[in-house]
């Protein structure tokens, strides 16, 4: 089951919060194309938040095709397996551009070399290709 | 176009008279938009009681404007108007000295056409609040339940709650938040609450205020107020000591510390271009923001009483 936390201290705006959250559950597998999620009101209530903020995350997961909604019947999880690797290349780095300039502001507010940053990078696509192989039934167990 | 539950402009309060006289609220402009979570902040005596009890019209502003959903609540007939739209949970929770059962049968029969008596039992539930407990001998926090069941199951368009928080254990608060996240924000209803709590008010706020002093230091979404935010320490010689976007500057042994309201990454851009390092860049809470908003008022305020000394 999806469990969403949102940190009202860390600064980022909560919205934010529940996409990446989201984007990760689907990442990892812990959410899987068709699944349900709960509806707009129902997580605001769970997670004592705004509607408008969840509807807010929402909306912006439906527009880059990452959720659908069907009217009356509730909200699922694309079928991303069959749209990601149908999107064309310069549409997948738009969509990434901003967060590789965010990435790249704060390395450098915080002067962080370059080498170190893909470092960072490929550590994390690492991480989550792991968590991604241990949750898939089917594949052989790589832990160690 | 944006339509306002709440809306103030150069709205003044004075008590007293001549020398003795204090301005509660000091030219106030508040924009509370219809459909959102609005938490106005403030330490005591900032002026928010004062602010809520002209809304509802219970004070009379000494000059300016306010207006609930654009009408006047000084005057009949708009007084009654917006009385029957609002659900109104006052500061002293000085409720009629009745049980809570008979208070809210009374005010039941007040809104017959909105009332709940599934959200009235739904509240009571949730919040644990007996019913046939005398008044008087209410706690605190049963108080604050009983004017709480009772502006919740008005289902009024607009929800304005002074301090709803005073006396709830940490389970009840939990509860009201979802009570109020779930029953009480449908078809475009507005909540306004005050409070000096500000965790809580974080976390399901999409606007806010911070008001101190009888004036407005801060409004917006909250979102874009996080946004703007930013502590930076510097290291470095020749730092700047003015950009559009410096709050405060604070001068440590080996560093300089800056609080932004605006503007990060141009800021950030100008120090590494002269030079300087950046130790460290952190958004910041709401409750930092608020800290900071609140000194730099009060150090304003003191060299402008230098000033005139």
């Amino acid at each position: 089951m999806l469990s969403l936390r949102i940190s009202a201290s860390s600064g980022v705006p909560v919205y934010l919060q529940l996409e990446q959250q989201i984007k990760q559950a689907i990442a990892s597998g812990l959410l899987q194309s068709g699944d349900a999620l709960p509806s707009t009101r129902r997580t605001a209530a769970d997670l004592r938040i705004n509607p408008n903020t969840v509807a807010r995350a929402f909306q912006n997961l439906e527009r880059e095709g990452v959720i659908r909604t069907v009217p009356g019947g509730g909200t699922f999880v694309a079928s991303l397996a069959s749209l990601a690797p149908g999107l064309l290349k310069a549409e997948k780095f738009r969509r990434l551009r901003p967060l590789a300039e965010q990435l790249a502001v704060e390395a450098s507010q915080l002067q962080l070399p370059s080498a170190d940053v893909h470092k960072l990078l490929d550590s994390a696509l690492n991480d989550l290709a792991k968590t991604r192989r241990t949750r898939t039934p089917n594949s052989s167990g790589e832990e160690q | 176009m944006t339509s306002y539950a709440i809306q103030t402009k150069a709205l003044v309060k004075t008590y007293g008279l001549g020398s003795k006289a204090t301005r509660a609220v000091d030219g106030l402009s508040l924009n509370v938009p219809e459909g959102s979570i609005y938490g106005l902040l403030g330490r005591n005596s900032a002026g928010k009681t004062t602010t809520i009890r002209m809304a509802m019209g219970l004070a009379r502003p000494t000059s300016g404007d306010i207006r609930v959903f654009g009408l006047d609540p000084r005057h009949d007939p708009d007084r009654v108007t917006v009385l029957a739209q609002v659900g109104y949970v006052p500061e002293d929770k000085a409720l009629l000295g009745l049980t809570p059962r008979k208070l809210l049968e009374l005010n039941r029969s007040f809104y017959p056409a909105t009332w709940s008596d599934v959200l009235a039992r739904k509240v009571v539930d949730r919040l644990e609040l007996p019913l046939d407990t005398a008044f008087l001998k209410l706690s605190l926090g049963n108080k604050t339940k009983a004017a709480l069941a009772v502006a919740i199951a008005q289902r009024s368009r607009l929800l304005i709650l002074d301090e709803p928080t005073t006396g709830l254990d940490p389970i009840a608060l939990d509860e009201l938040l979802r009570l109020l996240v779930e029953d009480c924000t449908a078809d475009g209803r507005t909540i306004f609450l005050s409070t000096h709590q500000l965790a809580e008010i974080e976390q399901i706020a999409d606007h806010i205020g911070i008001m101190d002093r009888g004036k407005i230091l801060l409004e917006g979404p909250l979102d874009d107020i996080r946004s703007r935010f930013r502590r930076v320490t510097v290291t470095g010689a020749a730092l700047p000591t003015t950009h559009p976007g410096i709050l405060s500057i604070r001068h440590q042994a080996h560093a300089t510390q800056y609080i932004l309201q605006s503007a990060p990454e141009a800021f950030a851009q100008d120090l590494i271009a002269n030079g300087a390092t950046i130790v460290e860049s952190n958004p910041m809470s709401l409750n930092e923001i608020f800290l900071e908003l609140c000194r730099t008022s009060e150090s304003t305020a003191a060299d402008r009483e230098e000033e005139f000394a």
